[in-house]
């Protein structure tokens, strides 16, 4: 795997996709975490989880984002916090794949301003342009797992790295 | 030399890496404690006297009317004031013709401005100025969200030049009476499933979604209620 790039090419990238990564989470949980009864209102009309829960979800997750983002940002144990970011983002891309399929006129809420749509109808090229983001930083995150830690990294990325055990 | 390639990744400074993960999780603890502490009713909130507690808490109007009408808003929505802009001077003669029972639920979810325009509105409501002030806080809705513009000492005087004159209401928005009932409306909204404003509910049923900025078609689905 590391045949691909020179490594010093390899920490730079790494250090570029956990900025990207990292900033996207870290934006996206703290405009949710300003506002929570939206992030609620954002959670709810996927209708995929009982009010109650969506509404516990919707709290909780923006904290989730910015912790992540936080530890991707400053490079700890990115290999298991890109798995994590890249998770978060596979569940998006369902959660809005399935809101699309059952055409539910809502906005992704992603970055805060959930809820059903302005005009109240299902806006294809939104549901499809925000799958394809979501799908590139799922990209970044499997990067970041086969490449951890980067520069100016906290850690290595991994305690047990191949390069890791020595230190 | 395994860790040649590591060189910027820090010299195995684990203390400053425990410091910023201990850092870390205290942030996202605090934080998400905070979200799931503070969104919830507050059962010993004070409530304004025009409340209905079997409806969320929400500020009624009628309660013996026959057909029932839930508003649900937030005075920041630009969607509410443009709603509020077609259809209020409807709204206020069905309510003053006691045609309707109304119950509006003032939401906050726009953010801290939106709790201190719902407070003051229940604050009018203990004047009987409820719909005035209403009005009045839509009418004068400001052009960002969250600016700072209603101080206390606004919404007093906006109080006032809807002809409120007692001190108990700039004690009701000087005390901040009412903000923690905000709560209890919003949680209320939010078991509800409230997920747009403004919505509608007429006999607990929501109105469609092109009926809201058009007069004649909101005043349907009201006549379709039986309101006459």
């Amino acid at each position: 795997m590391k045949k691909f790039f020179n490594p010093t090419t390899q920490l730079w990238l790494t250090l570029l996709a956990r900025l990207i990564l990292g900033g996207v989470l870290l934006a996206a949980g703290w405009i949710k975490a300003m506002k929570p009864s939206e992030a609620a209102a954002s959670v709810r009309v996927y209708e995929v989880l009982p009010v109650n829960i969506a509404n516990t979800f919707g709290y909780i997750l923006p904290w989730v984002e910015i912790g992540i983002a936080l530890l991707l940002i400053v490079g700890i144990w990115s290999r298991w916090t890109s798995v994590a970011a890249g998770t978060l983002m596979f569940l998006f891309v369902i959660a809005i794949a399935q809101a699309w399929a059952r055409k539910l006129p809502i906005n992704c809420g992603c970055f805060g301003n959930g809820g059903i749509t302005a005009d109240g109808k299902v806006h294809p090229w939104t549901y499809a342009t925000e799958i394809i983001r979501d799908i590139g930083l799922i990209l970044l995150s499997i990067f970041i797992t086969y490449f951890p830690g980067g520069k100016f990294a906290l850690d290595t990325g991994s305690e047990n790295h191949e390069n890791g055990g020595g230190r | 030399m395994a860790a040649s390639n590591k060189g910027s990744s820090g010299k195995g400074d684990k203390t400053t890496r425990n410091l910023v993960v201990g850092m870390i999780l205290l942030v996202v603890v605090a934080g998400a404690g905070a979200a799931l502490a503070s969104n919830h009713a507050v059962k010993s909130a004070s409530k304004p006297s025009a409340v209905e507690a079997s409806d969320g808490d929400g500020i009624g109007f009628n309660p013996n009317a026959p057909v029932k009408v839930d508003f649900y808003e937030d005075f920041q929505c630009p969607h509410c004031r443009d709603f509020e802009a077609v259809n209020n001077g409807y709204i206020t003669k069905v309510i003053t013709d006691g045609k309707i029972h109304a119950v509006f639920h003032p939401m906050s979810f726009i953010g801290n401005e939106s709790v201190v325009m719902a407070a003051a509105s229940a604050c009018a409501s203990d004047q009987g100025k409820f719909l005035q002030m209403r009005a009045a806080l839509f009418a004068n809705q400001a052009a960002n969200e969250n600016s700072g513009i209603w101080s206390n000492a606004k919404l007093i005087v906006l109080g006032h030049s809807l002809g409120i004159a007692s001190t108990k209401y700039d004690e009701c928005i000087n005390n901040g009476q009412y903000l923690n009932w905000t709560k209890n409306v919003e949680d209320y909204a939010g078991k509800a499933n409230i997920n747009s404003t403004p919505t509608v509910l007429i006999n607990g049923k929501p109105i469609a979604q092109n009926t809201y900025l058009n007069a004649t078609a909101f005043q349907a689905a009201f006549a379709a209620a039986g309101v006459k």
